[in-house]
């Protein structure tokens, strides 16, 4: 099985990244991941944004595996 | 005798009418040990923002996770106070000034446990679920929502 990814990005950050999903190479963990997302789009690099691993939000650093789903998710504004 | 409960679609396609409200309150008749319900409508309102007045909000969510999370907070809930029922609805896409985007309805034998449930329902949903909402102004601008 190919080491990939899946990426979604909702609200704002959908808007900055210019996609609301991506597939991408597996960085192997949340905070690669963030440096590389902050690098390759430096409009992020302002916002504030939290994780989830299949579905569920992460408190700290955690492991990707491939085949995971990855979201970016900005401040929630439901209600 | 308790029934086991699975996740529910929580999401409504455009805003929630006050036709459905009051079908959902018109079904509880027949719940005759429920002495009291709370219900909690959300509505869109025209904030005046410097770039111009929201006249409606577009919201989406993250389908998948609100749903196991919004099930979880059910559970949470009707493990801490004794309720009779609970329904939660959020509205999804354009909801314009003056409509109803989120309806939580809860159902006790006696008031307090419905008022506080319903209560604390409204705050994890806005807290926890991965909804957004983007505010459509009259200068045609957006901007997101920020909850406070």
């Amino acid at each position: 099985m190919p080491d990939r990814i899946r990426l979604k990005a909702f609200g704002m950050l959908a808007e900055k990244i210019g996609a609301d999903s991506l597939e991408i190479e597996n960085p192997g963990s949340s905070e690669v991941l963030r440096l590389q997302l902050l690098q390759q789009f430096p409009a992020l690099q302002s916002l504030t944004f939290r994780m989830a691993v299949d579905r569920k939000l992460i408190q700290a650093e955690t492991d990707i595996s491939a085949g995971q789903e990855i979201a970016l998710l900005p401040p929630f504004s439901g209600g | 005798m308790e029934k086991a409960r699975s996740p529910k679609n929580i999401f409504v396609q455009g805003p929630i009418s006050s036709e459905k409200i009051a079908q959902s309150i018109a079904n509880h008749a027949t719940k005759t040990d429920i002495g009291g319900h709370s219900i909690f409508l959300g509505q869109i309102r025209a904030d005046e923002k410097p770039e111009g007045k929201v006249i409606a909000i577009e919201y989406t969510c993250y389908e998948e996770m609100a749903l196991e999370k919004a099930f979880e907070i059910r559970e949470d809930v009707f493990a801490k106070y004794p309720l009779t029922c609970m329904h939660i609805y959020h509205s999804l896409g354009e909801i314009k000034v003056g409509e109803i985007c989120l309806f939580v309805f809860t159902s006790s034998k006696h008031r307090k446990a419905a008022m506080q449930a319903c209560d604390e329902l409204v705050e994890r949903i806005k807290a926890e679920l991965p909804i957004w909402g983007k505010e459509i102004l009259d200068s045609s601008a957006t901007q997101w929502k920020v909850n406070t």
